[in-house]
């Protein structure tokens, strides 16, 4: 039997989902080991096979897949423990990287300080040379500079080296002058060199996305280098994959050439696993939402294309190369509930963590958080918490509602609860917001799929507020991304400046751009040994008004020239009018840059629907519970259902709760509850039905992404 | 009406708000043409109450979002019951709520099933509106014609048709082109943040989201006289000064402002501060309020919402015709400016009721603008050179000074240009742009870095117009609590003939030819506190940064560090 592994290393827990030949799945969770995540990867893997009956070797030998995520990166940077890092600019520059353009975040806090720079002024070096916007030689690259810069690095034991010229987007000669110098001098250094990384236009971003790579580059090869090499000596033969941030996978050698690809390996999976899950009912879009302990991602998939931005920022720090559009929110089972001196109630983002967790928790937490409001509302039962391994106490959750919340508001603690409960919901609407309406995306037009411990009991009424009629709740909602891992297709994006007006573009050239783009992406995919079959290119154009400086990425395809351009200005005017609220339809357009998203097509595990359990929904009530009732805000006496009893097809009418051991599901009024064929529990809004989603859907413009 | 107000619907419309106003200045910064706008994020969005009051605002530059309330209110009291669904208000004037002629403001009306709920505006700071000299910054004016086109509340939408005559009009007296497309843009922004408004509206409806903004107020208000009652009674007296009126040379306008704070309201009286100046060195009434609300508004919570609620506990008296309340037709244009030096003077009054809070002098603005022909396109470019202009905050108690973050009116929200967006916008060619070693107030937390910049003038018949304060060493960032001040700005320019031009504050400079080299320091902040109390590891630390020279850490902080123990370090 061959295995095929997702593994998701988050910051308490390593998820793992195991799927054999047959479909068959295993879910398994052990201790992070930040020390060195491999250790708790291996550990897992030992701990899987102990259970088959394996020695860890014989396991190992039976892996063919493994797709790993990995929050080493994204911890090396919020925890400033990066490799030493030096960086090479252009004189006159150096502190463009301390400087982030001069803003500060929040304004009127006079006590608001700016994120360390990665880079200390010291070892921010400079080097004579300079190009123009246009990428002429105006000054010769002084190499006895970057000699003494090579030297300055080595006396500082710098590891890796970040270069960024100014308007190396246009040119990157200078750069690579200067990256063979200091291969040379510097050997065994890592370096980053920007107009490799990412050659468009803006200094400062290239200059912080270069200076990321540098400063998690030796660690993410370190890690993964090792990873690879214990794997080996195991007897794995197998294929690793990593995740990458713009929600698609590479091989461990791609990813380990541009470490910043990384930075959000892990949420990323979610997007694509949300996909899967949305199958049974035939659609390409959705909504995936995260709950953990601390906090909430939600993200979005839109015509089976994930959603990606190129101004991201981690801990503070600007990384312009595409990512998933993923907005993090501090709103998790443990966000302390709070009220602020203006006498609103508040939630989060501060978390009670693990440690000492939600008062409910009897382990010392005093604070009232949204597990301790979830528990007085009725929707947790307080013996059967993680399968009753954690007995909750509800006294404690009340005394805490009570003194900080309640006592202030001069509410009752189930008002305070009812009220924690909606201001969280109230967040994620607000964090769903931002990726969806924001981007010009109604999210009345996606279907929810909902992810992580608490995720479940909230999901409905978030749907509720924001008028989503379906929400969909995966059986492997717990290790979603792990799951997602395995469903993620091999995935790079490549860009190209093409400054032309749309008067004087020659579609010839526009062709061959296209192509050449489209041949470097071959190469990857090659390397990776993916089938020419397997290969999709998806181009988009980022065009704008002539004039403006800000693009709009639209979908573009190539046939018949005329045709085209007419296609994506009508396009374009469409998606800008419903951005910005207006559209100059007689306004000449101009071509910035050609994008080009190069997709691997992988092999996905087939999910296997759970067998043996009921299609009648009465075997499965376990019995009644008080549970309050957002719409009549009051309490009522509510069924509670045993979530692993319950086989496809099976279906109730809300109220009611479903209890699984490491999630409960609430399906309020006005709710209808079908098991699908995956298993998963779809909550559908009275009323409304899914076909509703796909012809609303299908009338957006600019939805679709076609491949040339 | 009778609805009874829910604490938590309360909650979620004040985030709606904010949001929305978000979305629409993402939806300007993404569209407009000006690098002003689409670079440096000159501008600001809002939502207002049906009367005019400020529901919300996305405040990139704070001295313009205090101004839009009055504008909007002004327009209310014009219009009265002649605005209908579709119009959009055009408006600048500084005499009916404006703080600025290049700071244009749009207005539309959002209506609710038939009822007027609601107005969208956004403000910007146009790359020209007409008067005297191109950019509208005319250090030579005496009266506000010579300024720029003076536009009253003006349709130049009404019920969903574009007024072409208006239109043109304005236009024909507007010189570059790129000022239609960017009121478009700001249309636009409107337009967004109606839409927007109008789904809070069908989701919650009417009455509730009505009743719910009466009590947000409410909320606020009682929010800031919170603020207001931790604040000791007394009263407490700053001044400062501004230096040159771009007319009188040696000239300087005293400030002088009296706060008295009394339980939980706080005023403040302008009387005493030097009578309106014959230039343009002048305030309208809003950017005065406008300058003293946003540095106000650092001395409390700094999450506070921003609505109309907010300044019900502040009283203000500026008597009219001193030069922080100019008389029609005054000249006003260094108005939103004077908020440096109106600040200086409102930290020290305050200095003496919250130590902890106030922060040491900001580098005031010394600003330069360009306008010329670029020959690569030929076609005219405009540009403000915010980059140069952004010296260094004050320090705090606990913090020091933030670096770069420029004139205290935007409060960080400005952004310096990227350099290669510069060089690809206008001809100029930027030689060095780099924090300024000792320009920063010495201090137990010493002030914000300032920075140096040097560029070449790539362009052809280049108008300059310098614009500011800062020069004189009275007019520096200063120091509070033995702290150090701030060091002083500079401007000069090297023509390709040699010559050394040092032009002052205000001033116009015609046909600078191309390949001048324009170099200029912009100060650091002040410090807060004795130097000698600064931690050792802090002071170590600027020096092996090379922020700190050896000298200044003898001078300054008695720290003696041999040029060897240097190389070391």
């Amino acid at each position: 039997m061959r295995w095929r592994a997702g593994i998701d290393v988050g910051g308490t827990f390593t998820d793992f989902l195991l799927v054999d030949e047959s479909g068959e799945s295993h879910i398994h969770k052990t201790l992070t080991t930040p020390e060195d995540p491999s250790i708790g990867l291996l550990n897992g893997l030992r701990d899987i096979a102990a259970e088959k009956g394996w020695t860890l070797q014989q396991f190992a030998g039976r892996l063919e897949l493994i797709v790993h995520g990995t929050t080493v990166a994204t911890n090396a940077v919020l925890t400033h423990q990066g490799a030493p890092t030096g960086l090479l600019t252009t004189e006159g520059f150096r502190d463009a990287l301390q400087m982030r353009r001069g803003v500060r975040e929040s304004q009127y806090d006079n006590r608001f300080t700016a994120p360390q720079a990665l880079v200390p002024r010291r070892l921010r070096l400079t080097a004579r040379e300079r190009l123009d916007y246009n990428g002429a030689e105006r000054t010769p690259l002084n190499r006895d500079d970057v000699i003494k810069a090579a030297s300055a690095f080595r006396q500082a034991g710098v590891e890796a080296v970040a270069i960024c010229f100014m308007h190396s987007h246009a040119n990157n000669a200078h750069e690579w002058k200067a990256a063979e110098i200091l291969r040379k001098e510097l050997p065994g250094l890592y370096l980053s060199v920007s107009s490799e990384l990412f050659p468009q236009i803006r200094f400062y971003e290239r200059t912080s996305t270069a200076v990321l790579d540098a400063y998690i580059g030796p660690l993410v090869r370190t890690y993964l280098g090792s990873l690879q090499a214990q794997l080996h000596s195991l007897g794995f033969r197998g294929v690793l994959l990593i995740m990458q941030s713009n929600g698609g996978v590479a091989s461990a050698s791609v990813a380990m050439r541009a470490p910043v690809t990384t930075l959000l390996s892990g949420p990323a999976a979610g997007p694509a696993i949300g996909l899967t899950y949305m199958a049974p009912c035939g659609l390409k879009h959705c909504i995936t939402v995260d709950m953990g302990g601390t906090s909430f991602d939600a993200a979005l998939m839109v015509g089976a294309q994930p959603q990606l931005v190129t101004n991201g920022r981690i801990g503070g720090y600007q990384i312009a190369l595409p990512m998933l559009d993923i907005r993090t929110i501090g709103a998790g089972g443990g966000s302390v509930g709070w009220v602020d001196s203006a006498g609103f109630l508040r939630m989060g983002p501060m978390s009670a963590g693990a440690l000492p967790g939600p008062a409910c928790y009897g382990r010392g937490g005093i604070q009232p958080t949204c597990t301790d409001a979830d528990l007085v509302l009725g929707y947790l039962n307080a013996d059967y918490f993680l399968g009753g391994r954690i007995k909750l106490q509800t006294q404690l959750a009340r005394e805490a509602i009570q003194e900080h919340i309640a006592r202030k508001l001069k509410l009752s603690v189930e008002e305070a609860a009812a009220g924690m409960f909606t201001v969280i919901n109230n967040n994620m609407v607000d964090g769903i917001r931002e990726v969806s309406i924001q981007r010009g995306y109604d999210p009345r037009d996606f279907p929810l799929v909902v992810a992580g411990g608490a995720g479940p009991i909230h999901a409905a009424v978030i749907a509720k507020e924001l008028e989503i009629p379906l929400v969909v709740v995966p059986r492997a909602s717990s290790i979603f991304c792990a799951a997602g891992m395995l469903f993620s297709d091999l995935s790079h994006d490549l860009v190209r400046s093409f400054s032309v007006p749309f008067s004087q573009l020659d579609c010839e050239e526009l062709y061959r751009v296209c192509q050449s783009l489209q041949q470097e992406a071959g190469m990857i995919l090659e390397h990776e040994r993916v089938p020419p079959a397997e290969r999709c290119y998806f181009f988009s154009a980022d065009v704008r008004c002539v004039g403006q400086h800000h693009e709009v990425s639209v979908p573009m395809r190539l046939k018949s020239c005329e045709t085209d351009l007419n296609e994506l200005s009508q396009r374009f005017h469409q998606l800008h009018d419903h951005v910005y609220g207006y559209s100059v339809p007689g306004a000449s357009l101009e071509l910035v840059s050609i994008r080009l998203r190069a997709v691997g097509t992988t092999q996905k595990p087939s999910l296997a629907a759970p067998a043996g359990h009921h299609k009648d929904i009465s075997q499965a009530l376990r019995g009644r519970r008080r549970a309050y009732i957002p719409e009549t805000k009051c309490f009522e006496q509510v069924p509670v259902y045993a979530g692993e009893l319950i086989g496809c097809d099976a279906r109730l009418r809300g109220p009611a709760l479903i209890e699984q051991v490491t999630t409960t599901l609430f399906v309020p009024p006005g709710f209808h509850m079908i098991c699908d064929a995956l298993g998963s529990f779809t909550l559908s809004a009275e009323g409304r039905k899914v076909e509703d989603l796909i012809s609303r859907f299908s009338t957006r413009p600019g939805s679709s992404q076609e491949t040339v | 009406m009778n609805v009874s107000v829910d604490p938590i619907l309360l909650s979620v419309l004040c985030r709606r708000f904010k949001s929305i106003t978000e979305e629409m200045g993402l939806a300007l910064l993404r569209t407009s043409r000006s690098p002003i706008l689409s670079e440096a994020r000159d501008f600001v969005t809002g939502l207002y109450d049906k009367n005019g009051g400020m529901l919300e605002q996305t405040e990139y530059i704070p001295v313009l979002a205090f101004a839009l309330e009055p504008a909007c209110k002004a327009i209310v009291s014009y219009f009265k019951d002649e605005i209908f669904p579709g119009d959009v208000i055009l408006h600048n004037d500084v005499f009916t709520g404006g703080n600025q002629l290049a700071d244009v403001a749009l207005f539309k009306p959002i209506f609710f099933q038939g009822e007027l709920v609601a107005w969208a505006a956004a403000k910007g700071h146009q790359a020209d509106i007409g008067g005297a000299v191109a950019g509208s910054y005319n250090p030579g004016a005496r009266e506000i014609w010579q300024e720029g086109l003076r536009i009253t509340p003006v349709k130049i939408y009404e019920k969903g048709k574009l007024r072409s005559d208006v239109w043109d009009l304005i236009f024909a007296n507007v010189r570059l082109q790129i000022v239609q497309d960017d009121i478009q843009a700001q249309i636009g922004s409107c337009t967004v943040g109606e839409r927007r408004l109008l789904e809070v509206l069908t989701r919650y409806g009417k009455q509730e989201v009505l009743a719910h903004i009466g009590a947000l107020y409410d909320a606020t208000e009682s929010q800031m006289r919170r603020e207001i009652s931790a604040i000791p009674d007394g009263t407490y007296q700053g001044e400062s000064y501004a230096f040159y009126d771009a007319i009188r040379d040696e000239s300087r306008m005293r400030i002088v402002v009296s706060v008295e704070k009394k339980g939980d309201e706080i005023r403040f009286d302008y009387t005493g501060t030097d009578p309106q100046t014959p230039g343009f060195v002048n305030a309208p009434l809003s950017a005065t309020l406008s300058g003293l609300l946003l540095t106000f508004l650092m001395l409390v919570d700094p999450d506070i919402p921003h609505n109309a609620g907010l300044t019900r506990p502040i009283h203000v008296h500026v008597p009219e015709g001193c030069f922080l309340n100019a008389r029609f037709p005054a000249a006003t244009t260094f108005g939103n400016s004077l908020t440096g030096p109106h600040s200086d003077a409102l930290f020290r009054a305050l200095s003496q009721a919250l130590p902890e809070r106030v922060t040491a002098g900001w580098n005031r603005m010394l600003s330069f603008s360009m306008v010329g022909q670029d020959p690569r396109y030929n076609r005219r470019f405009v540009d403000i050179l915010f980059l140069s202009q952004k010296g260094g905050s004050g320090a705090t108690y606990g913090v020091d000074g933030y670096d770069h973050i420029g004139l205290i009116n935007c409060a960080g929200g400005i952004l310096a240009q990227d350099y290669e967006m510069l060089e690809l916008q206008t001809p100029n060619f930027l030689i060095r742009h780099e924090y300024w070693p000792d320009s920063a107030g010495s201090g137990t937390w010493r002030g914000g870095m300032g920075v140096v910049t040097e560029l070449e003038l790539g362009g052809e018949e280049n108008l300059g117009i310098v614009f500011g304060d800062g020069t004189h060493s009275e007019a520096r960032a200063f120091g509070l609590f033995g702290g150090g001040s701030g060091s002083c700005n500079r401007l000069e320019l090297e023509y390709p003939d040699g010559r050394l031009i040092l032009p002052r504050t205000k001033d116009k400079l015609e046909g600078i030819p191309k390949g001048t080299i324009l170099r200029q320091w912009a100060g650091g902040g002040g410090g807060y506190g004795e130097p000698r109390l600064r931690p050792m590891e802090e002071i170590l630390n600027d020096l092996r940064e090379g922020l700190l020279s050896s000298e200044k850490a003898r001078t300054d902080y008695a720290v003696e560090i041999s040029a060897e123990e240097r190389g070391r370090r």
